[in-house]
């Protein structure tokens, strides 16, 4: 198996084993932080699910649009949500819940009525071994991936930095320091690997989603880990 | 000593490791966070070509 196939294999293993864990969780505690973290995570599974299947079996218009919606568009969004849950006013957070569930309504139409061309993967602007919003021909879909991006790594990356201050200018919860400060750096991986992937080095996608994964996941475990004393 | 040094409660400290990482991890995140800032506008505003 190519490493293009199973970094996103091992992005979507974690991804699924991660937001069954927080679902458990939400399940036992409720907590609307983490139905959408969980709900982001699966997302992020998707994801890598279809890199995968791009990997191993080649082109498929309905797993590169799957891929598009939910790896590229909708996911950083859903987890950058669930930490609005945590750090705004519950009536805000809803809102935007709302307006977020219609945008990535708008996505879905528009992913999935875009035409496609794959051959526009492979020319020199992109690596030719991952998949690619290039394959997109119709004006105006792939504006809406930096948009929802810009929520999320707001949101997430934002949140979960400005909680590892606010506990560390306090000096409380150690464990909850480390854990935002793991995931602040697990969320940003993901978005600097597609920045690389532009750039032309093969496979940076990936790998900064599987090692997004990880981090996030080892960050959520810190965080809810208390150290002992 | 008077009784009032004797009641003031000793500043939180984490252990000296995280003292010392802690900040300098989040001084790193800020301007990883502002980089990222700006390669989503650029992407936005179309300035890298594989943008998406």
């Amino acid at each position: 198996m190519e490493l293009n196939t199973w970094l996103p294999f091992g992005s979507f293993i974690i991804s699924f084993v991660f937001a069954t864990f927080i679902f458990r969780r939400y399940l036992e505690r409720r907590g609307r932080h983490l139905l959408l973290w969980s709900i982001g995570m699966v997302f992020y599974g998707i994801g890598g699910f279809c890199e995968a299947h791009y990997g191993a079996f080649g082109w498929n218009a309905l797993v590169f649009r799957l891929w598009y919606l939910f790896g590229a568009i909708l996911v950083a969004a859903w987890l950058g949500q669930g930490t609005v849950y945590l750090l705004a006013r519950r009536k805000w957070a809803n809102w935007l819940t709302a307006l977020l569930a219609l945008g990535s309504l708008y996505g879905l139409v528009r992913v999935f009525g875009a035409e496609l061309d794959p051959d526009l993967m492979t020319t020199s602007v992109h690596t030719g071994s991952e998949l690619s919003g290039h394959a997109i021909v119709t004006s105006g879909v792939r504006m809406l991936t930096p948009m929802f991006n810009l929520y999320g790594t707001v949101a997430l990356v934002g949140g979960a930095a400005w909680s590892a201050w606010i506990f560390w200018r306090k000096r409380i919860l150690l464990h909850r320091t480390l854990g935002n400060l793991l995931i602040a750096v697990g969320a940003m991986l993901p978005a600097f690997g597609g920045a690389f992937s532009r750039a032309g080095t093969a496979n940076a996608l990936y790998i900064g989603e599987f090692l997004g994964a990880v981090l996030i996941f080892a960050g959520f475990l810190r965080a809810t880990t208390p150290i002992k004393e | 000593m008077s009784d009032q040094d004797n009641h003031t409660p000793p500043k939180r400290q984490y252990p000296p490791l995280y003292e010392k990482l802690v900040p300098i991890a989040l001084g790193i995140i800020l301007a990883l966070i502002i980089v990222l800032l700006l390669i989503i506008f650029g992407a936005a505003l179309g300035l890298f070509p594989g943008s998406g």
